[in-house]
């Protein structure tokens, strides 16, 4: 796939009345669901004309992810459940913390998962019924990630990570320690680095082989999401005006500036998602703006523009499992798609 | 898109913030409000959005020990954001030991948070009757008095006269500034609590003690940007430096050193230079921000036609262009700190050689 090949992507907005915070495709890229401040699951059928509404939560979702299992979705509620929507729209509760806010989930492909509850992580490996006590951490657990092989689970939280091993959840947790409040993190695909952002505007790796780490600085606002490209060659963030993305080959970012481009309108990016097999990154602004950017040629498209008046920050992003499909989500409470396959209407 | 105003209450434990909770949360005015507690369970929140969380104090990676924020809340605050429906108002209520500055300061600080909401008031209970003890051996309470814009002077029932006339007189010592309600079983009409503007630069106009007192209340809804600068030249990015502060987790009360909060006012008639200004307020939050609890400036500067507007939490300081003067009105300049181990002398000479 090519920038070049992309051309007047074919375009359908979706309303569905509150905030979106999550996005996510099944493995086959037929079905996107969009998870709502509403508590509600929208399953689209990307194709065809069909919406289905799973009411899956009381209050709002907070956390969502696609379900290892490639054909539903988990998410978690500030009603304290996680809950399983499948792609009919039926719904199954999976646990439930009375009061508690499920703000925080991860997922592996081999079908293990985890949410935060205050300072404790709940794992539950490999599709156990019940799940293992990881904790508690110095403070509530902010993010969670497991790494790549799914052997580690990693919880972010003040003063740095702690990272259980999922088959032995009782051992210690080795921690890596940075001094600050650690809010989000991210293995690299090839599973040698960890990344996390700090409430003080900065990003913080760790080479896991030596634990030596590095900082990342100079964003004008808080990182709220990383993106790592499949080849792990470069970390991407949101946060900027640009595109920015920290280069791994050789020797690493240490001393180097990031690669910036793409400077659009102003708008900072709020949400951004990489491509699933190629070094391209597609960036959601806080003005409704959607931009996809290519890493190798410097170069952006912009899918759709800001609307300097009206519009309202996008807050989750996606590609679809083929890469051919991008969907954007926020404040505002529509779903776009942008179908990047598609020809103009006159081939 | 407007920003939900936050009210933070803060009180000795006893004091009677559950009591106001429930009266605020149970009056018939249609409004919608989220709040946010610790505590969780311990006393019945009559309303339908409470949220329980663990006061998580947290300091930045920069070194600067005044910027604590309270990660509880931001997490918190990024959750209701999502939820569908309009929210009138959000109210912390903080723990009987809290310390207001950190609450208060990531209000001015997260960027996610202060795009939401704004800081409306910092309101504080008293426990007419234990009061006295509480300044006695805890630090905390008398923070809590020295922060707040308004304060309740509860149980006003449960003491004499005479009683409570020396522990308003103690209050009006420590805080001279904020307004002062007495009441008894936190009875209180809401307005004089919920939307006070207080943290609102377009609202500050007058810095005489008890002028709020006589039921003024000025609307000035303008959406200015208001930019919040840490004065802390150690607030930079590099990470060799090695600052350790000690993590407070306020378990129990600290012990303090009998009435050394005070308040310290300057008036100079005329006008001041900005950037003698400037220069000397930066330094003087840099030395002193952990003493300062709060400090609110009007001044009058040279060829200006509106009044230069400035409030600082420790040393997150905050300025604005507020009204213009009127033709013929006397132009003078005043600053007002209240803090520990103010040193008024040289405050005072420090405000004068900033004249234009």
């Amino acid at each position: 796939m090519s920038i070049s090949d992309v051309k007047q992507p074919r375009v359908r907005s979706f309303a569905l009345g509150a905030y979106v915070g999550g996005l996510a495709f099944t493995n086959d890229g037929e079905t996107l669901a969009a998870a709502t401040g509403a508590g509600d699951v929208h399953l689209i059928d990307v194709a065809g004309e069909g919406i289905k509404v799973a009411k899956a939560h009381g209050g709002a979702v907070l956390s969502f992810a696609a379900h290892p299992d490639g054909v539903s979705f988990l998410s978690g509620g500030d009603d304290g459940r996680i809950v399983r929507t499948a792609r009919d729209g039926s719904t199954t509760e999976i646990a439930k913390f009375q009061g508690r806010w499920i703000d925080v989930l991860a997922v592996h492909a081999t079908g293990s998962f985890a949410c935060g509850i205050g300072k404790e992580a709940k794992l539950w490996a490999r599709g156990a019924a019940e799940p293992a006590t990881l904790g508690p951490h110095p403070s509530t657990v902010a993010a969670l990630d497991f790494s790549p092989d799914g052997s580690r689970v990693t919880a972010a939280h003040y003063g740095g990570v702690s990272v259980w091993q999922v088959a032995k959840p009782k051992e210690k947790a080795r921690t890596l320690n940075w001094k600050g409040s650690h809010v989000h993190l991210r293995y690299s695909p090839n599973g040698r680095f960890l990344a996390t952002t700090t409430q003080d505007n900065a990003i913080h790796v760790w080479r896991l082989s030596s634990g030596q780490d590095m900082q990342m600085a100079g964003y004008r606002t808080k990182v709220r999401q990383l993106v790592w490209t499949h080849d792990s060659r470069w970390l991407l963030s949101d946060a900027a005006d640009c595109f920015v993305a920290w280069d791994f080959s050789g020797k690493g970012p240490e001393g180097q500036p990031p690669l910036e481009f793409g400077f659009g309108d102003g708008t900072i990016m709020t949400g951004i998602a990489g491509h699933p097999a190629a070094p391209f990154l597609v960036g959601g602004f806080e003005r409704g703006g959607v931009r996809l950017g290519d890493l190798e040629g410097k170069r952006e498209l912009v899918l759709r523009e800001s609307d300097e008046d009206d519009g309202r920050p996008l807050r989750a992003v996606a590609f679809s499992p083929d890469g051919w499909r991008v969907a954007a989500g926020g404040e505002d409470g529509t779903v776009v798609t942008f179908d990047l396959k598609t020809e103009p209407a006159a081939s | 898109m407007s920003q939900i105003p936050v009210t933070v209450l803060t009180g000795y434990l006893g004091a009677g913030k559950t009591t106001l909770l429930n009266r605020i949360l149970s009056e018939n005015h249609g409004r919608k409000y989220a709040v946010i507690i610790n505590e969780f369970g311990e006393v019945g929140i009559d309303n339908e959005l409470v949220v329980g969380t663990d006061e998580e104090i947290f300091e930045m990676n920069n070194g600067c020990i005044c910027c604590t924020v309270r990660g509880d809340l931001i997490r918190t605050i990024g959750g209701l954001m999502k939820r569908a429906g309009k929210l009138d108002g959000i109210i912390v209520e903080t723990t009987g030991l809290a310390d207001p500055a950190p609450v208060a300061q990531t209000f001015v600080t997260d960027d996610e948070v202060k795009t939401k909401t704004k800081l409306d008031a910092v309101v504080t209970l008293v426990d007419a009757k234990h009061f006295p003890l509480r300044l006695e051996d805890s630090r905390e309470a008398e923070d809590q008095v020295a922060f707040a814009d308004v304060i309740l002077l509860n149980k006003t029932d449960l003491v004499s006269p005479a009683e409570l006339a020396k522990v308003e007189a103690r209050i009006r010592q420590i805080n001279p500034y904020a307004t002062v309600h007495r009441t008894a079983k936190s009875a209180i009409d809401i307005a004089k609590v919920l939307d006070k503007g207080a943290f609102d630069l377009k609202r500050i106009l007058t810095l005489d003690p008890h002028f709020l007192e006589g039921g003024h209340d000025h609307h000035h809804h303008d959406h200015d940007h208001d930019h919040a600068t840490c004065t802390d030249p150690t607030h930079d990015h590099s990470h060799d430096h090695d600052h350790h502060h000690h993590h407070d987790h306020h378990d129990a009360p600290n012990p303090k050193h009998a009435d050394d909060i005070s308040s310290v006012s300057v008036t100079v008639a005329g006008d001041i230079d900005p950037d003698k200004f400037q220069t000397w307020i930066t330094e003087t939050l840099r030395t002193q921000g952990q003493n300062i609890l709060r400090s609110k400036g009007i001044l009058s500067v040279t060829g200006a036609v509106q009044r230069y507007v400035f409030q600082a939490v420790h040393m997150i300081a905050d300025s604005s262009w507020g009204q213009k003067w009127n033709e013929g009105e006397k132009r003078v300049s005043k600053l007002v700190f209240i803090g520990r181990h103010l040193d008024a002398a040289q405050l005072k000479a420090g405000f004068e050689g900033c004249r234009g």
